[in-house]
C-alpha cells in the first residue's frame, strides 16, 4: 500500500515538473568541501538556480557541465580554475559574468580581511 | 615676353621644388618629427619666394601621413568601440574597464608588436623573458644596478583544492625595488618573514597583498592559473 503510494506521489511529481519548467529547485547549498572552506575563510555556496533559470536554457549546464543529480558534481575551485563547473569558458571565466575571483558573489561568510 | 619670362620661372621652381621634395623624402627617412617640420618650414619659406608653390605642397601631404597627437580623430586615438580613448578610470582593475566596453588602442597596440595573455592584456612578465624591451635600472647613471632576485617563494593555497603557488622574486624584481613591497609606507605588503603573511585569497581581492597591485596595474586577478600552478598531493581530483 504505502509502496504505491509513493509510486503515485513520484508519478504526480514526474507529471507535475514538467509543467513548472523546473522552476521549483530555488537555491542549492554546496558545502560538501566545508573544511576546505573553512580554512580558506570562506562559507558554503548558495548557488541560486532559479536566477541562473532566467539567463540560460536548461542545456547549456545540462548534462554536459553539471550532471542533474546531487552529489554527482565534484566542484572544487581548482576545477572551476580549470575551466569546468562554474568557471567553464562561456561562465565564469569570461566577460559575460562576474570572474571567479570574486569570492563574495557566491560565498556566504566572507568577512572583511584586516591586515595583521 | 612677359608670358615667356613666367613660364621660364615656373620652369625653375617647378624643378626647384623637385629637388626639395627628393631632399625632404630622404631626410624623413632619417629624422624624427621635429626636423619634418623645421624641412616643412624651410620649403614653405622656399616655395613663398617662388611663383609655383602649390606642386610642391601636395606632394609633400602625400609623402607625410604623420599622427598628430592632438587630433582626437586620428586612429591611435581610439578605443575598440571607435570612440575616442583615454577616459577610462585608472582606479578600476583592467578586467572592470574591459566590461564597461573599455580597452587598448588596438592599432596603437598592433603597431607596438606587444605581446599579450588571454586576455589581450600586454603580457609584461613575457616580455622579460623575451627580452623585448631593455629599461634602465635607474634615471639617475650613477646608481648601481642591481640584478633580479632568483628566489621562488611557495605560498601554499589555505584551501584543500586549490593548487598552490609560487611566487617568483625574479620578475617581481625586474620592475620593482625590494622596498616597494617590503618597506612600503604604512607598513610593509609583505613581512620579509617566512610564515608570517598570512594571506588569503579573500584579503587579496579585497585589495590587500598581492591585490595591492593585481587586478590594478598587473595583470587581474581574473587569471587564476597564472599564480596558482603548482598542484597540491592532497588534492589529486
Amino acid at each position: 500500500m504505502r509502496v504505491k503510494a509513493g509510486i503515485l506521489i513520484f508519478a504526480l511529481l514526474l507529471a507535475a515538473v514538467p509543467s513548472t519548467g523546473l522552476a521549483a529547485i530555488g537555491t542549492i547549498r554546496f558545502d560538501d568541501k566545508i573544511e576546505s572552506m573553512k580554512k580558506a575563510g570562506v562559507g558554503p555556496v548558495m548557488f541560486p538556480h532559479d536566477k541562473h533559470e532566467k539567463t540560460n536554457k536548461c542545456d547549456e549546464c545540462h548534462p554536459k557541465i553539471f550532471k542533474d543529480k546531487r552529489g554527482e558534481n565534484n566542484i572544487s575551485m581548482k576545477l572551476n580554475m580549470e575551466g569546468k563547473f562554474c568557471g567553464s569558458p562561456n561562465c565564469h571565466n569570461s566577460p559575460k559574468a562576474f570572474p571567479l575571483f570574486q569570492c563574495a558573489s557566491c560565498h556566504t561568510g566572507v568577512k572583511a580581511v584586516k591586515k595583521n | 615676353m612677359k608670358a615667356s619670362s613666367t613660364c621660364k620661372h615656373l620652369k625653375v621652381a617647378l624643378l626647384f621644388s623637385l629637388l626639395l621634395i627628393f631632399g625632404f623624402a630622404v631626410t624623413v627617412a632619417v629624422s624624427d618629427a621635429e626636423s619634418v617640420t623645421k624641412t616643412k618650414a624651410k620649403t614653405m619659406v622656399a616655395a613663398a619666394t617662388q611663383a609655383a608653390p602649390a606642386p610642391a605642397k601636395k606632394s609633400e601631404k602625400a609623402e607625410a601621413p604623420k599622427i598628430d597627437p592632438t587630433d582626437t580623430t586620428s586612429v591611435i586615438y581610439l578605443d575598440t568601440a571607435g570612440k575616442p580613448a583615454g577616459v577610462g578610470d585608472p582606479n578600476k582593475p583592467p578586467s572592470m574597464a574591459y566590461k564597461a566596453g573599455r580597452g587598448w588602442h588596438p592599432q596603437a597596440l598592433a603597431a607596438q608588436g606587444l605581446p599579450k595573455d588571454r586576455y589581450g592584456l600586454i603580457d609584461w612578465a613575457r616580455i622579460v623573458r623575451e627580452n623585448l624591451v631593455k629599461p634602465r635600472f635607474s634615471l639617475n647613471p650613477e646608481d648601481d644596478e642591481m640584478p633580479p632576485l632568483k628566489m621562488d617563494v611557495l605560498i601554499t593555497a589555505k584551501g584543500d583544492f586549490v593548487n598552490d603557488v609560487i611566487y617568483p622574486h625574479e620578475m617581481h624584481t625586474f620592475w620593482l625595488k625590494c622596498e616597494i613591497c617590503h618597506a612600503t609606507v604604512g607598513g610593509p605588503i609583505f613581512i620579509p618573514v617566512k610564515g608570517s603573511n598570512d594571506m588569503s585569497m579573500v584579503g587579496i581581492v579585497q585589495g590587500q597583498w598581492c591585490g595591492r597591485c593585481h587586478g590594478k596595474i598587473a595583470f587581474p586577478l581574473t587569471d587564476c592559473s597564472r599564480c596558482h600552478t603548482s598542484p597540491k598531493k592532497a588534492a589529486s581530483k
